[in-house]
């Protein structure tokens, strides 16, 4: 029996204990602050020693070797990247002395430090190239197994976890450091890191570090059902807090102990102890989950993607999952022309567009004449991971293509597609073995498109059995039922449905179609595509690739959903269809507030509809509006004294009561200077002056100016005449500007403590050159004592400013 | 003083909370109709679509601390009595840095000039929590680093221009953490650019 096995069927009796902190303990036995901890104790060989024996007699079964940083890139701070193999050998050969044959030794694996592409500037196979020199290391150092943990980053896990498999077969830990959100660093949560590990050949999946054991039993809890394969626990003793100059761990080993039955018990199979651990805490845990029936793993297979930062599982009787279909160049030139040329703004807004839409994952395909489309997917792939949480699926008929996204992906992806053609079989077969990922399974042989639903099941069961031979489960693909078009074959559309319906009812398998093929050539397509899918649902459809821009087809889904009780409770339905009416009512919304304040009962008014619209903030609704008051009768000054005037009141008194908030108090003074613009010949026919002139500026050596464009626009609502000077203004630049527009009131705004200086410079200058017109200043480091020694009033938002300024003129 | 460490994607989740906070939004005072929570939601993820956050960090040892100033190296002397006393613990520092791009800081500019400031407004919210949620982020991270060898972060941290740590350090940060190679420059007056980019300083415990 090899060590896998043996560990294997350790794991089905008992729960395996694992040491301690390493780390800390180095600490107490003397490691300087700043020495490299690998190169310590292989100068210091019976300190590290005396720590790996006291975890064996404590009751640890499995030690880790003390080589958590002995990668290229750690040990070259330190000068010594060349010897990285040396070094991991010699720590596994001190602790196998150390413990001898009776205990296992865990090969340690930590993270290199670096972020690895798509995340990080480390390249993939840099990644893969740097844990091989480390693995070979270890595995000649005479390991037992290899722990990759402490990892942050799952790309960087996977390519630590690939240059295992791809070096040996040997059991491989894979534990990740999740913060108390349930997130590592980098948003990956535990469903989906484990999904992501147990497929891509992990033997046990867990999490370590950062937190105490009491977050941990709920990171065990969470993952527990989807695991095929144990999993491992070992928690800092609780959260490290500072206490006179030094780092406490709180909790006690007899605590430690209490909690370690916890997560023997929520299913944990490996337990151990990480920093602030000590050999009293694992012989605590020891003593208490001995005699534990270890909780075996409860998935035998799962039909789930991942990305980096979200998993997707495909349950019974869900709602329809959707695959936006968007990324992809055929009849899209402009796309086409941004692949040509590298760039990547509209895969950007696409991917961005569908996930609001509501998509569960993306098609992404790259094939166009052209371009290097391994380069592409790659390029692609690392954006995607980066700007949507959506997992993805990677459509090519180049093997290659495949390849390339099955190795950078950094997650489990779903491959477009494998058909019975004797090549992609030979090869991708294999690849999706490999990389664990999942593949949609397309019922071709040999150049024949199978007409008949019987021809296609046969297609389907040929398939799968040499899928078998590669360890594929029914979970592990989703089939294809063919869409072909109707305006050629009438009945294509039953055949396929008759697919979906055997797949679903007969082979226990899940589907996925192409809608929008079933309309080639007909008017009308989005009604025939979403009537299409409400009648695939009915059959037992898991998943379309379509447009979820198509109201139509989404509209029908949700209903769909619903009808074949998919979604049970229709919540979603009612909430989406709620905000759909609830945005088609915008002449009559809900709550009718009027100017002067009170809940309006009797019917709106036009100039009621006026206000409400101002308080909406509706800029498409207030030009019809006023065109009509107009037409009414009613004229320019008094829409603006006796309407618009009192609404944007209305909408600041609300602002400064936090009723409204900014971006209210920002779309109604929008709506508002878009109305007083068309009103402006109106008003200058009637002869209205303006209210006072305004001179504005963000002083000098500054360059934010937010904060002076909300006021600009505030005070220009109420009938001001702003000169806007913009900003990073000098003083001699005001001075004159404010004898060339003699204004009102001069405002300065200001963001850093260093650049309000300059408010008291302008000021000064002004006075010196006999300049008596009034200030008023702004900005986030403003204040009104500030503003008073300096002589100028003070206002802390666009709101009080307009208040202030009305003051200074009537002064 | 170690390397710099340079984070060129930093993969957060959004600050919501933070970013409503920053827009006035008040928890049981401020009444948001479901369509304008949309709508803010969605502006956010467009702002979010356009930010890169990149980040950098550095590690150094106090060579001396007399509570006036603190001594990194021959040429990084940080004045500030508030500063010496926040690190007085301290043998080691943190520097760190972090950016949300260029992109977004055009695309505020293009929306206040189209007058769509209640647009620019919440992308210019977004990108000032993100980057601030950048920080926390490197601090995060460094405290993974520092755990096992029993060290910690101080909780918060210190950047120039606060008290009586001048602006000007913000010259020195910059360089040492050569924060060009995320894409900030520093101009005349002290000020990172583009906009949205911070420095700080925290202290290493333990």
């Amino acid at each position: 029996m090899n060590k896998r096995s043996k560990i294997k069927n350790l794991l089905k009796n008992q729960i395996v204990i694992l040491d301690g902190a390493c780390g800390t303990e180095l600490q107490k036995k003397g490691l300087p602050t700043g020495a490299c901890p690998e190169l310590w104790c292989l100068a210091n060989a019976k300190k590290i020693q005396d720590i790996h024996a006291s975890y064996a007699e404590a009751g640890a079964q499995v030690i880790y070797s003390c080589t958590f940083g002995a990668n290229r890139f750690k040990l070259a701070q330190y000068g010594s990247g060349e010897n990285t193999y040396q070094i991991n050998r010699n720590l596994v050969r001190l602790a196998r002395q150390a413990v001898g044959k009776g205990v296992f030794v865990a090969g340690d694996i930590g993270p290199t430090g670096l972020f690895v592409e798509p995340f990080g500037p480390l390249g993939f196979e840099e990644a893969v190239a740097a844990y091989k020199e480390q693995v070979r290391g270890l595995i000649d150092g005479g390991c037992d197994l290899i722990v990759i943990e402490t990892m942050i980053d799952i790309q960087e896990t996977r390519a630590a976890l690939l240059a295992v498999k791809e070096t040996a077969d040997i059991f491989a830990i894979a534990s990740m450091t999740y913060e108390k959100d349930g997130h590592t660093l980098n948003g990956t949560d535990p469903v989906s890191a484990l999904i992501t590990l147990q497929s891509l050949g992990a033997d046990a999946v867990g999490c370590n570090c950062s937190t105490g054991p009491e977050k941990m039993l709920e990171f065990v809890a969470l993952m527990k059902p989807y695991a095929k394969i144990p999993l491992v626990a070992k928690p800092n003793a609780g959260v490290p807090r500072l206490e006179n100059g030094k780092t406490v761990f709180d909790m006690e080993a007899a605590a430690f102990g209490a909690w370690s039955e916890k997560l023997a018990r929520a299913g944990a199979n490996m337990i151990g102890g990480c920093c602030g651990t000590t050999p009293l805490h694992i012989q605590e845990l020891a003593k208490t989950v001995s005699g534990i029936q270890p909780k075996p793993p409860l998935r035998k297979s799962l039909g789930a993607l991942t990305s980096s930062r979200s998993y997707l599982l495909f349950e019974e009787n869900k709602p329809l999952y959707i695959a936006g279909e968007r990324i992809n160049p055929t009849g899209k030139k402009a796309l086409q022309q941004e692949f040509l040329e590298g760039k990547t703004a509209i895969i950007r807004q696409m991917a961005v567009e569908q996930e609001k839409q509501g998509a569960h994952l993306l098609d992404v395909n790259v094939g166009q004449p052209g371009i290097d489309e391994v380069a592409t997917i790659k390029s692609v792939i690392g954006l995607l991971a980066t700007i949507t949480k959506l997992p993805l699926i990677v459509d090519s008929s180049r093997i290659e293509t495949i390849e390339a996204a099955l190795r950078i992906y950094p997650g489990r992806m779903l491959i477009n597609s494998i058909s019975g053609e004797k090549e992609k079989m030979e090869k991708l077969l294999p690849l999706a073995a490999k990389y664990g990922a999942m593949f949609i399974l397309l019922p071709l042989i040999d150049g024949e498109i199978p007409h008949t639903a019987e021809r296609r099941q046969a297609i389907v069961k040929s398939i799968y059995n040499s899928a078998r031979k590669f360890g594929f489960t029914r979970d592990d693909f989703v089939v294809d039922c063919l869409v072909m078009a109707v305006a050629s074959d009438s009945g294509a559309g039953m055949e396929t449905l008759k697919t979906v319906r055997w797949c679903s009812d007969a082979f226990h398998g899940r589907t996925i179609l192409g809608l929008s093929n079933v309309s080639f050539g007909m008017p009308g397509r989005p009604w025939m595509n979403a009537a299409f899918a409400a009648m695939a649902q009915l059959n037992g459809l898991t998943m379309a690739i379509a447009n979820p821009a198509s109201a139509e087809f989404m509209n029908i889904k949700k209903a769909g959903d619903v009808l074949a009780a998919r979604e049970k409770g229709a919540l979603k339905f009612i909430e989406h269809f709620s905000s759909v009416n609830a945005s088609a009512n915008i002449t009559m919304p809900p709550l009718k507030v009027t100017a002067s304040g009170y809940v309006g009962v009797q019917p709106p008014t036009s100039l009621d509809k006026m206000t409400q619209t101002i308080m909406d903030g509706d800029k498409e609704s207030i030009m019809p509006q006023i065109e009509a008051a107009l037409k009414e009768g009613k004229t320019a000054s008094s829409l603006v004294d006796e309407v618009m005037i009192p609404a944007i009141v209305h909408v600041g008194d609300l602002y400064e009561k936090k009723i409204y908030f900014l971006p209210q108090l920002m779309a109604s003074a929008e709506t508002m200077k878009k109305a007083l613009g068309f009103l402006e010949p109106h008003l200058k026919k009637a002869a209205s002056g303006n209210k006072g002139k305004i001179l504005m500026a963000t002083v000098e050596g500054d360059i934010h100016d937010i904060g002076k464009n909300i006021v600009v626009l505030l005070l220009r609502n109420y009938g001001y005449h702003v000169t806007d000077l913009g900003k990073d203004v000098p003083a001699r630049d005001i001075m004159d500007a404010v004898k060339k527009e003699n204004p009102d009131v001069i405002g300065l705004s200001a963001l850093m403590t260093t650049t309000m200086v300059k408010m008291k410079e302008v000021i000064d200058t002004a006075r010196a050159e006999g300049i008596a017109t009034a200030f008023i200043l702004g900005g986030a480091v403003v204040t009104e004592a500030y503003a008073q020694s300096i002589g100028a009033s003070f206002a802390k938002d666009g709101v009080e400013a307009v208040k202030v300024v009305e003051k200074l003129i009537k002064r | 003083m170690s390397p710099v460490n340079i984070f060129e994607k930093i993969s957060i989740d959004p600050p919501y909370k933070r970013i409503y906070s920053r827009l006035g939004f008040k928890k049981r005072t401020t009444e948001l109709p479901a369509q304008q929570r949309e709508k803010t939601d969605a502006l956010i993820m467009d702002a979010l679509s356009l930010i890169t956050l990149k980040g950098c960090t550095l590690k150094a040892i106090v060579k001396k601390n007399d509570g006036k100033e603190v001594v990194i190296s021959d040429d990084l002397i940080f004045e500030s009595i508030k500063l010496a006393r926040y690190l007085r613990d301290c043998n080691e520092i943190l520097l760190m840095g972090a950016t949300a791009g260029s992109n977004i800081m055009d695309a505020i500019k293009d929306k206040t000039s189209q007058d769509n400031l209640s647009t620019a407004v919440v992308y210019d919210a977004t990108a000032s929590e993100m980057t601030d949620a950048a920080l926390d982020w490197l601090m995060a991270y460094a405290n993974n680093q520092l755990r096992r060898a029993g060290k910690i972060l101080l909780p918060r941290r210190f950047s120039a221009g606060y008290a009586d740590f001048k602006l000007e350090n913000q010259k020195n940060i910059h360089g040492q953490l050569e924060m060009q190679k995320i894409g900030v420059t520093i101009n005349s007056n002290f000020l990172l650019l583009p906009e949205k980019s911070v420095t700080a300083i925290t202290g290493i415990y333990g």
